[in-house]
């Protein structure tokens, strides 16, 4: 507990916004995170609740002139990647930290070979490496992502939605990056597949000791795969802990507790689901209290006008009023 | 014993592609009471959509029976179909590209109605309208909007209105809440269950989802590339799965229970292709562990216990 | 909402609702106004100026620029521009409209059925648009006038049909992309007719390209009909119309610029109206646009 953490990303009170024509919409208000060496961590939240945000933040690839940080800061191994100029930001990008997107398909240039693909990546971070080398480390990582390595000279198209994901994961972490972003990896594929691309990610996160930041919006994947979780919701972390914690689901964020009161599982018994009421906050209004306030069946006076602080016990915290006077829970 | 409200008989839908003919739904039986659910199950490209389709007749079935109340519905044109579709409507998974971009909630709600013959004046239409959209909890100032003016869970709201509209008594629903967040998923399949409820609908809830279909369902058809492999009631399916693949299935889906997260998985390896001119033998055998030679020979249904049938040579004596 | 509306805008009809953004469209209202300002000039020619002076020719009078008495100056027969160019646009315009009215109807026919059933009917309707295409549309129109006979409205017909093919393509295209869509499947399930089915939810939606693409057609059609002009046929000298007044005065545009100029910039105003008015339809009718 004492000794200090080695923090390989600390974000604190990142704030984003997109400046459309009709409207500023505040992606993401006062985000913390930290996320220690070798951690997976789970960023879980409903549909524009800012996860995405987030990590483009990091990688510093919002839209141009749309998205504008507003504040903040995101330190990555003791540099703040927001001050950091642009010529500096682009070996970073790909070689220490690296990005998966939701959709194999989209993802993947449809004319160039896989093999082909998995190359670029290693010409662009490691100019110094001889071809043959660059060969031998390609067919490695279509073997370690369970492709046979014959097949790198096919295009996208013919393989199916699984495989390509596992050729994205394989484009992902060829330079070894020591941080992962997994935006929604498994979303777009099937349970079975769901199983084996979270399985695989977890071997290749061991091997090469990677840190993760796995957006998801199912609990269920958090649970099976991370090692803690950030609950986001209008892009805010309202609760974070350890996944032992928060899973236990004695002491949560009233957001978190309705997250999981509304999953149909597969273990119990009742034959209604309690949704959470009402619709998702509105990006486009700031709130002055908690944000949650408005769906919250707890909330009082004190929620709508003044903003709660993050009350951290261990390193469990939840940001909410009901907790302000408890000292362990 | 009340007799189905629908049914299909060795229901069979082929499609012509280029490389041979693709069996995307197999002698397919099936029978669904009145205000009842049938939950059909499978990973994408088990056909399970292209079932719930040719049920409704949006694609022209191969061969097989579909019966709606007893009477065969496969050979009815124009008029005939039409009064059918009037008791048999369909919810899309995809809430944004099933509603017309053009049309506001009122029209989109209100042109089936108008499609359909069922009322004629306008003042009429607009009350009808109103009501169907208080019952699918939308709110009666919404009715001018436009769908890109609405998020997921109310499109989707729209989207059952309108299937709503002309008071069917059987509803195909392809994946209605998987393009949805959680909580709102959660209040669309109470929606769901509250209608079935008041108004005695049926459903065919078509779904990758194996937790919301345990929600829903009373009985549940497992499907694999265009086959029914399993075939029970709920409780019993959960209880005791019987087929390899639904063992898997059910093993797949991650759970919010950590007890499970340490445990070694049983993943199932490979993955699905397509039943192109598929060999006579279980399709599922490429990827089963239990495979062997019999696997080969072709496979039918059996009754393991009251209503539970299975097709796989496991259980074959 | 920068309009104030009387209502509150939930309470008006989607014709309303198109017109409103419309109206809002600052380049298409300039675009109506400038039309209106040609029909207006057009219609009224009798008025501004009389039938014989489009023929009547002061030779003495030849080549004088723009003045008081002619305003747009004389040709070099002493012709009066002002009064050909008027009467040039009676027939320029009418004719450019018809050729794309008929060509959009024909062709929309032709690429929804194609589009929308797909199969055999497809492939046959598309090869007979290829064969169409295949052959240089003024080639074409040519050999369809050579078979019809000479005449404004065999030219009109001729015309088109050569530009049948590239409307056909272009719905077919649109209908191909939204056939499949759910919403159409939805349509479908309670019972639409297929007739129903692409006028209401499918001409619509794919109605934005086509429009922009029939206005980029509208420039292109006047000079077709002049350069047939110049060939002798359809329309022939010294029945004035806007591409013919230009290709009949082009071996002294050099000395007198006037003579290619205006007719130019009444070509150039026409299309640039109807290209404003096409693109503010476009986004008039797309209920995404903002009221």
């Amino acid at each position: 507990m004492e000794k200090e953490k080695d923090y390989l990303l600390q974000i604190s009170d990142l704030t984003v916004q997109y400046n459309t024509d009709d409207a500023v919409v505040h992606s993401v208000n006062n985000f913390n995170l930290n996320l220690v060496r070798g951690e997976a961590r789970g960023l879980v939240g409903e549909t524009g609740a800012g996860k995405t945000t987030t990590a483009l933040s990091i990688l510093r690839l919002l839209p141009a002139k749309v998205g504008e940080i507003v504040k903040g800061s995101i330190n990555y191994n003791g540099e703040d990647l927001l001050t950091l100029p642009e010529a500096e930001m682009l070996p970073l990008r790909g070689k220490k930290i690296s990005m998966i997107f939701q959709d194999p398909m989209t993802s993947l240039n449809p004319t160039h070979t896989v093999g082909a693909q998995i190359h670029e990546v290693l010409d662009l971070h490691f100019p110094e490496m001889s071809r043959a080398e660059k060969d031998k480390r390609v067919d490695e990582m279509m073997t370690l992502v369970g492709i046979p390595p014959e097949r790198k000279d096919s295009y996208p198209h013919e393989f199916s939605g699984g495989m390509k994901q596992r050729i994205v994961i394989a484009m992902a972490l060829v330079a070894e990056p020591e941080l992962l972003l997994a935006d929604e990896p498994t979303t777009a594929l099937d349970v079975t597949i769901q199983a084996q691309i979270l399985e695989l990610m977890k071997q290749l996160k061991e091997k090469f000791n990677t840190s993760v930041l796995l957006i998801t919006h199912d609990l269920g994947v958090v649970a099976q795969f991370c090692d803690s979780v950030s609950v986001v919701y209008a892009g805010q972390v309202v609760e974070f802990g350890p996944v032992e914690e928060v899973f236990k689901r004695k002491e949560n964020h009233p957001y978190t507790a309705g997250l999981f009161n509304c999953i149909p599982d597969l273990n119990d018994q009742q034959p209604r689901l309690h949704p959470i009421p009402g619709r998702m906050a509105n990006p486009r209004v700031l709130h002055e209290g908690c944000c949650f306030a408005d769906r919250c069946e707890y909330a009082c006076d004190r929620c709508r006008k003044e903003k709660p602080a993050m009350h951290v016990s261990g390193e469990h915290g939840i940001m909410c009023h009901r907790y302000e006077d408890k000292e362990v829970f | 014993m009340t007799a189905p409200l629908v049914e299909t008989r060795n229901l069979k839908k082929y499609f012509k592609t280029s490389r041979g003919l693709l069996h995307a739904v197999e002698d397919v039986n099936l029978q669904i009471l009145p205000g009842k659910t049938l939950g059909v199950v499978g990973e994408s490209g088990c056909g399970k959509s292209t079932l719930g389709r040719t049920i409704l007749r949006l694609q022209e079935a191969t061969d097989g029976e579909i019966l709606y109340n007893g009477e065969n519905i496969r050979k009815y044109r124009g008029k005939d179909m039409r009064k059918i579709h009037l008791n048999m409507q369909m919810v899309f998974q995809d809430p944004y590209s099933s509603l017309d971009p053009r049309m506001s909630v009122h029209d989109l709600i209100a042109e089936p109605v108008a499609v359909c013959g069922l009322m004629r004046n306008k003042v009429e239409i607009k009350e009808h309208v109103h009501e169907i959209m208080e019952m699918c909890g939308l709110p009666a100032n919404h009715s001018n909007l436009y769908p890109h003016e609405l998020d997921g869970g109310l499109r989707q709201r729209v989207g059952l209105a309108r299937a709503m509209a002309v008071s069917p008594k059987f509803i195909v629903c392809d994946e209605p809440v998987s393009a949805l967040d959680v909580s709102i998923q959660a209040q669309i399949l109470n929606l769901l269950m509250d209608l079935q409820e008041q108004r005695g609908l049926c459903y065919m809830f078509i779904t990758h989802d194996l937790c919301v279909v345990k929600h829903i369902s009373n009985e549940i058809m497992v499907m694999y590339m265009g086959q029914t492999i399993e075939y029970a009631p709920t409780a019993e399916l959960f209880a005791h799965p019987a087929h390899p693949y639904t063992k898997a299935l059910l093993a797949a889906v991650p759970t919010i229970d950590l007890s499970k997260r340490n445990q070694e998985h049983f993943t199932l390896k490979g993955e699905v292709t397509s039943p192109i001119n598929p060999a006579p033998g279980c399709r599922f055998a490429p990827r089963c562990p239990y495979a062997c030679d019999k696997c080969k020979e072709p496979c039918q249904l059996h009754e393991i216990a009251p209503g539970h049938l299975v097709s796989c040579k496991l259980f074959e004596k | 909402m920068a309009r104030k509306h009387k209502k509150p805008l939930s309470e008006y009809s989607t014709g309303q609702l198109v017109m409103f953004r419309f109206r809002k469209n600052k380049l298409a209202m300039f675009g109506v106004f400038l039309l209106a300002l040609v029909f207006l000039a057009v219609l009224l020619a009798p008025v501004l100026s009389s039938y014989e002076a489009v023929t009547k020719m002061h030779i003495r009078d030849k080549f004088s620029a723009p003045n008081a008495t002619y305003i747009f100056g004389t040709d070099e027969f002493g012709r009066d521009l002002f009064a050909r160019i008027l009467y040039g646009g009676r027939i320029s315009l009418l004719c450019s409209f018809a050729i794309i009215g008929i060509a959009f109807v024909i062709g929309a026919l032709i690429g929804g059925a194609a589009g929308y059933f797909g199969g055999k009917v497809d492939t046959i309707l598309m090869r007979i648009v290829d064969m169409l295409m295949a052959v240089p549309s003024a080639l074409l129109a040519m050999a369809i006038i050579t078979a019809l006979g000479n005449g404004i409205w065999k030219l009109v017909v001729a015309l088109a049909i050569s530009q049948v093919a590239r409307f056909a393509r272009i719905v077919r295209s649109s209908v191909l992309t939204l056939r499949n869509v759910e919403y159409i499947e939805a349509a479908k399930c309670y019972g639409c007719s297929s007739l129903r089915i692409i006028l209401k939810h499918i001409l619509p939606n794919g109605i934005g390209p086509i429009i922009v693409s029939a206005t980029l057609c509208l420039g292109q059609t006047i000079l077709s009909i002049s350069s047939m002009g110049y060939l002798g046929l359809g329309v022939a000298s010294p029945t004035p119309e806007w591409g013919t007044i230009i290709s009949e005065n082009k071996i002294n545009i050099q000395a007198y610029p006037y003579l290619g100029i205006i007719p130019g910039i009444c070509i150039c105003l026409t299309v640039m109206a109807v290209n404003f008015i096409g693109d503010g339809l476009r986004d008039a009718f797309d209920p995404r646009t903002k009221n």
